[in-house]
Formats: C-alpha cells, structure tokens, sequence
C-alpha cells in the first residue's frame, strides 16, 4: 500500500518508491537518475547555485547537471560535501549514500561494452529501468520483439564477422528476458503494417516472426497496435521514437531518437510533450490492440501466399 | 493544435488528464498543469482529494471482493491509469475477477486498452460509450459479464460530470434497475461542503473539456434510494471503514460516497 500510506500529506520519504521495487529491476541507471533528481532539489531549496555547488566539488557546472540527470557516477566524497552544503540531516544523508553506492554497480549489458556505442548502452540500461516502454516502429519490428533469426538478418545489414553477429543477437536476446522477468515493464508498441510485410531474408522466416508476435501480443503487459494499410494515413509525421516511462514520481518520461551514427534523449516537459502528443493521436487513430490478433493473421495469411 | 479525427487536444484542460495530475501521474499535458494548479491556488485540497478517492476505490473493491464475494465489476467512467486501478485491485484478492471499463473519452480508451490488462485467470475489456446511454452500457456489459451473478457498478466521481441533477439521477436509476438481483453500486462525487472548492470549480467550469459539478450530500444520498446500504452508510469517504495507519486518521475531503445493495428479488 506505499502508494496511499500518507493520505494527508506528500510523502515524506523522497526515495519511497524505490523502496518498493526489487533492486535487480530498478537497475542502477534509474537509481542514478532519481539520486541526481533528488540532488537538484536539495540543491534549489538549499538556494545553491550549479557554479557554486561545481566549486565545493573542484568541479564544473556542466559536471554538476550531468550528475543531476544522472549521467554521471557520484563519488562518495562529492556527495558528503554537496549533502552538507544543501543541509542534508544525516539521516538522509546516509540514504543518499546507500543508494548512490547501489547506483554504482554496473549492468549485465556491460559486458557487451564493446559492442555498443555509449549511445546505446544508455538507451539499454534506461530500457531495462523503465516501468512502460511506448514505442513506434516504421521499417523493423521493435526489437523487443524480434526473433533470434529476424534480429540475425537484421544485424547482418551492417555487421559481417559471425561472431560479432551472434553477440548482438545474443544482446537482443537478453534484453527480450526483460518482458518475461519478474515486475517486467509494459511494452506498448505501435508497428506499421509495412514492416510486417518486409521480410528481411525469406518468407519462412517472416512467418515465423509474425507467429512470435501472435505469442506475445498474449503476454498480459504486452499491447501491439498495427497501423495497418487499411486505416490510410496517421499522424505520425516522423520516423521511430519511443518513449520511455520509469518507476519513479520525480523522473520525467524520456523520449528515445535514433539515427545512424547516434541518439538523442529528450527529457525537457516540452519536447516530451510533443512526442506524447503524437503518440495519443496516433495510438487514438488506427485500430485498437484488441484486433491486433487478427490482423497478425490476415498478413502471415498473404505472407504465406506471396511465399 | 485539436485534432478532430481522435480527439485529442492538447490546447484545452482535459477533466481525466487532470485529474490525472492530481494523482501524481504523468499523463497530463502543459496545459492540464496550468489550469490545475491555478485551481488548487483557489482549493488546495484537489491532491488531498484526488489520493482519498483512489485509497476509497482501494478500500471499496476490497471489501466487495474479500467480504462481499463480488467477481464483476463495471467501471463506468475509467480515468487514466493509476498505481491501484479497479482490476488490479479486484485481481489481486480474486485473479478470476471480471471487469468491464467504460469510458467515453478516446485517450482513456486507449490508454486502458493497452496498460490495463487483466491477470490470466480474470478478463478486463473496455467499452466506448457515453454516461448518458445507460441502456448501450448495460447492453454491453451482458456481453462479457454473466448477468446471473452480482454485478458492482462503480460510479467513481463522474456523476458530477452530468450537468443536470435529476438527469443524473435517473441514469443511476435506470443503472441499477438493469442489474442482476444483489448486486452492488459504489459511488462517490464532490460535495458543495467547501466554499473555496464550490468557486474553484465555477470559475474554471468553461475552462475544461467536460466540466464538473459539485452536489450536496443529501443529493449524493439520494442516488441510493431502493438501495441496502452497507455500513456506514453515505459518508465524506475518508470516514468510510477508514484504515488509521502510521500516519493518524485520514484528512477530511469535501467527497460523499457509499455502497448499496440492489434487493435479491427484483420489484
């Protein structure tokens, strides 16, 4: 009952929320994102300015933001130091500390760090701390949702060394278990029809992909919407995004933009706004999860014929 | 821009999105925020008010589910998606428990279609229709609920939304009529029982997409009427079997609600 345990007033305890989550699913990014947000608050209310808090620290201001937006490890003696200029008790303080050493300890999809672009590691460990996943995808079914063999073709459009290959299908993979996993996230995804037309490689292969969609579309935190040719146009006027929700009050929703050779993360209330915005109208247009089934039907059914 | 074919604008204050904000959620736009807290700077208990009425939903469904056996549920007026939403709750202490959202408005039908999801044992579905078409939400609701068994209709802070008293009125009645014998209507609404709360909504009545309008208890009491009504009656619903926890008793909320019982037998 945390939700409601303070019914006459603002929950007391800034890190409540997190105490209610099993630790391996917080997973240290949105750990730090919280302890950076909590940061910043102490920081206003304390009337502290980003120069002088970079200044007790020996640092910078922009070091200063990265930590707020949790982008940055904290070091132990940088946040004592802050702590006690905000005037921080040492109860909380203590709480502060705990949370930012568990903040610290590294996700398994380091082990892959060799594989991925620093952009990417970031969208991965935020995947895999987020509550609700809201994702649109144009050319490729997301890839949450992908199959060993689709997520291989895939691969194989930039990648040629085999064992290179397997590794990023086996990353693929491993971030899949996240929608099986205890306390996993909703995954709400809106796939254009034409992508489910587009078989990487050969038609097997695109039924079998569309036959994983069939299974997982009946996993109960899983909702797939198809923007089929049917409805005509919608309004999605842009390319792929996804928008990415975590389990904290303080911590804004995160919009994920990816291009070619990197990403881009929005969190500021307005540009959030707008690819929110987007996503109800074009979430509100096209046919309802319900005949989602169906519809995954009639195309493996022209699949099969055109094959 | 309001875009006619779905119905979502992000230029006017929108009542669930709202409300939503209220709750401490993060579905709301710029301008639901605006509006909101301009009209807690008049009323300040809307947060007070908005967490008093989910720990009612909470406390309601439980006690149908756990002492009253009750496994559907028709949910007319859904709202967004919260911490503790009706099937979540009614899940948790009864996985088979079926129930039937209704909603009107096109982003809460989306959003529950999608996140509001039902246990394996149990079923959610969602119904677009109008409070003002009892007889189209009854018609709906036979075609997933088994209308041989008790039914609890909920009615959750959405009979405000209906500008005329007695037409609200008689949507309950003609509700409650058409449900299968000992069946059970939960209800609560804003009372006209704080000045500043009565203003807030009156100055801001052209503001929002749909407004509300505040009753009085006695009003809020009378849609009980040819009801059994449960213990302790219609009360402000922070005096509902109220559960005094680590932090005292409940803050007041300017809210009226009860449950009540439809006869075993019909007539």
């Amino acid at each position: 009952m945390g939700a409601f345990d303070s019914a006459s007033e603002q929950p007391a305890v800034p890190f409540g929320m997190l105490r209610d989550q099993p630790g391996d699913r917080v997973g240290s990014t949105v750990l730090r994102m919280a302890v950076g947000a909590q940061l910043r608050k102490r920081r206003e209310a304390a009337g502290v300015s980003r120069e002088e808090a970079a200044y007790l620290i020996r640092s910078s201001g922009a070091k200063v933001s990265r930590m707020e937006l949790g982008r940055h490890r904290f070091k132990e003696r940088d946040l004592v130091d802050l702590l006690a200029l905000y005037g921080v008790d040492e109860d909380e303080r203590k709480e502060f500390l705990d949370l930012a050493r568990q903040a610290n300890v590294p996700g398994w999809w380091q082990r892959y760090g060799d594989l991925l672009p620093s952009w990417f590691e970031t969208y991965v460990a935020m995947e895999h701390a987020a509550s609700v996943i809201r994702t649109y995808e144009v050319q490729f079914v997301p890839g949450l949702l992908q199959t060993d063999e689709y997520a291989r073709s895939v691969v194989r459009l930039v990648h040629s060394d085999p064992e290179e290959v397997e590794r990023r299908v086996d990353l693929r993979r491993r971030r899949q278990e996240l929608l099986t996993s205890a306390n996993a996230p909703q995954l709400w995804a809106v796939i254009d029809e034409a992508a489910l037309h587009r078989a990487p490689a050969d038609g097997g292969l695109c039924r079998a992909q569309l036959k994983l969609l069939l299974e997982l579309n009946e996993l109960p935190n899983v909702s797939l919407q198809i923007a089929t040719f049917g409805r005509g146009v919608h309004p999605a006027t842009c390319g792929s995004f996804t928008i990415l929700r975590f389990p904290v009050q303080d911590l804004p929703d995160v919009v994920y933009l990816e291009h070619l050779n990197g990403a881009l993360y929005l969190d500021k209330a307005s540009e959030v706004e707008d690819y929110v915005d987007m996503w109800h109208r074009l979430c509100t247009r096209i046919d309802p999860p319900e005949t989602s089934g169906s519809t995954l039907e009639r195309i493996r059914a022209e699949v099969c014929a055109a094959s | 821009m309001g875009d006619v074919a779905t119905g979502v604008d992000r230029t006017v204050a929108h009542s669930a999105r709202m409300w939503n904000y209220y709750q401490g959620g993060k579905d709301n736009y710029q301008v639901d925020r605006d509006i909101a807290e301009e009209m807690l700077a008049i009323y300040p208990g809307y947060g007070i008010k908005a967490r008093t009425c989910r720990y009612y939903l909470f406390r309601t469904v439980r006690f149908l589910t756990v002492e009253e056996g009750v496994r559907q549920f028709l949910d007319v007026g859904t709202g967004l998606p919260t911490a503790e939403n009706t099937h979540q709750v009614a899940q948790q202490f009864a996985p088979e428990s079926r129930i039937v959202y209704v909603d009107n408005d096109p982003l809460v039908l989306a959003h529950a279609r999608s996140l509001l999801t039902s246990s394996p044992e149990g079923t959610t579905c969602y119904v677009d229709a109008d409070l003002r078409d009892p007889d189209r939400i009854l018609g709906e609701a036979r075609a997933s609920l088994d209308f041989r068994e008790p039914v609890a209709l909920l009615l959750l802070g959405v009979l405000g939304h209906i500008a005329e008293y007695e037409e609200a009125l008689g949507i309950v009645r003609r509700l409650v009529d058409g449900l299968p014998p000992g069946s059970y209507l939960v209800q609560c609404d804003g009372t006209t029982t704080d000045a500043s709360y009565v203003k807030a909504l009156a100055e801001y009545h052209d503001a929002i997409g749909v407004p509300y309008n505040p009753r009085s208890h006695e009003q809020i009491a009378a849609y009980f009427e040819g009801l059994e009504l449960l213990e302790p009656g219609v009360v402000p619903i922070h005096q509902w079997r109220p559960e005094h926890g680590l932090v005292g008793v409940p803050a007041a909320v300017d809210e009226s609600g009860g449950v009540g019982r439809t006869p075993l037998r019909p007539g």
